[in-house]
């Protein structure tokens, strides 16, 4: 989306605005961190609309809002501790919220349900709900344990030219996140992972953006596009 | 441009919360947290919810400060988008929606008085004033209800009553013609 270099200037700004959707601006803030142009036209853009601020007069703030921040305040240098939920990988540490994972629970329901009829004959042993930063479901995992696992997309996902999404797990994390396999033309796929143990209740699922052919370095190097804690399916 | 005490003020203290120094980040939040609450309220319209929107921020600034470099723009810039960026998701989380007792009201009242109070509170000798005067009225409405109330398209398109492919096209256009004109 940002091969059109003029196109950054309205980027950048519908970014600033707010005006895209959760899944463009997780793109827009990947693409800045490789791409000057857009880094730059972002800052040009808050600087150009920041004066707005400016007009908001200062409310009264309690010394309580202080004590709570710094109640919340974790050491330095400890940036992906215990207070994060588990990721496969930390290109993007803390940026999933509670909330996404709570409205991930109730799409669970949805997806057994939603497994329940598609796959009669097989039963997955355990059942994902991706959802994206802003906890939008995006797709569905369903592990068969057999070194089969289906991914269902239920979003459009806009791959750019010389990207694929890779499919990841987190067996353990001794072990590490593996690679299921890749999606090439975003489309709803079944894949022949690697042999791996019994997937279990609340391991982790994931989709990345990684170059074509996949992670160069076997673990997952790109934006975090989608992920979810496993069910069992019951 | 900007405003208050010289940016680099607070560039020194995002450069001191990267080292673990809380006074730098109570230096920031003493300077510009009440400003920051107003400006989260526009988008929440709730106190409550612009104080929680605050404090999250606030762990993010801290736990994020080392990425803070000068090519991500002003200091001041960069700490007011987090906020705004908090604002809009807790907005896209429906939050605003459920927790809002009377909705109904909520909407009946004019919500947009406030946005165009903040057009009118703009500094009137600043680029950003001459250039969005010079936009038509719906143009710079749009703009004004996207930025300071954190409105969607859909939102903006059904309070200025156009399609909603129009209001994004004249967005759009608006934000052209204000690059050129502030470049």
């Amino acid at each position: 989306m940002t091969d059109n270099r003029t196109d950054i200037g309205v980027i950048a700004d519908e970014y600033v605005l707010g005006l895209l959707d959760a899944a463009d601006g997780l793109r827009v803030e990947a693409n800045m961190e490789r791409d000057p142009d857009l880094k730059a036209a972002v800052a040009a853009s808050r600087e150009r609309f920041l004066p707005l601020d400016d007009t908001a007069e200062a409310a009264i703030v309690g010394d309580d809002l202080w004590s709570r921040i710094e109640a919340g305040l974790p050491a330095q240098g400890s940036r992906t501790g215990a207070a994060h939920k588990p990721t496969a990988n930390d290109n993007r540490p803390g940026g999933w919220r509670a909330t996404a994972l709570a409205a991930m629970v109730a799409a669970v329901i949805l997806a057994v349900a939603l497994s329940f009829n598609l796959m009669r004959t097989v039963e997955p042993l355990v059942v994902a709900v991706l959802v994206n930063e802003a906890g939008d479901v995006k797709a569905i995992v369903e592990d068969f344990g057999n070194e089969k696992a289906a991914v269902r997309l239920l979003t459009d996902f806009e791959v750019p030219e010389g990207k694929t999404i890779e499919v990841w797990t987190l067996p353990s994390a001794e072990r590490g996140p593996v690679s299921l396999g890749l999606i090439d033309d975003a489309r709803s796929v079944r894949l022949n992972g690697p042999s791996l143990p019994k997937p279990h209740d609340s391991q982790l699922y994931e989709l990345t953006l990684e170059q074509a052919g996949g992670s160069p370095t076997g673990r997952p190097t790109g934006l975090i596009l989608a992920k979810g804690f496993a069910k069992i399916a019951r | 441009m900007l405003m208050g005490s010289p940016p680099d003020d607070l560039t020194t203290a995002l450069a001191a919360c990267a080292k673990g120094d809380r006074t730098a980040l109570r230096g920031i939040f003493d300077r510009e947290a009440g400003r920051l609450v107003t400006v989260a309220e526009r988008i929440v319209r709730r106190r409550d919810l612009a104080e929680e929107v605050v404090q999250e921020s606030f762990i993010r600034i801290w736990t994020q400060a080392h990425q803070y470099q000068p090519d991500r723009g002003s200091a001041r810039g960069w700490i007011y988008a987090i906020v705004r960026n908090r604002a809009l998701n807790l907005l896209r989380d429906g939050k605003r929606e459920y927790t809002v007792e009377d909705v109904e009201v909520l909407r009946e009242r004019d919500q947009v008085d406030h946005v165009m109070a903040a057009w009118h509170q703009l500094d009137r000798t600043s680029r950003l004033h001459d250039c969005l005067g010079a936009l038509d009225e719906t143009k710079r409405r749009g703009i004004l209800m996207a930025y300071i109330g954190g409105y969607s398209h859909g939102e903006i398109a059904g309070r200025l009553r156009i399609p909603l492919g129009t209001t994004k096209s004249w967005i759009r256009r608006g934000l052209s013609a204000l690059r050129e004109c502030m470049a």
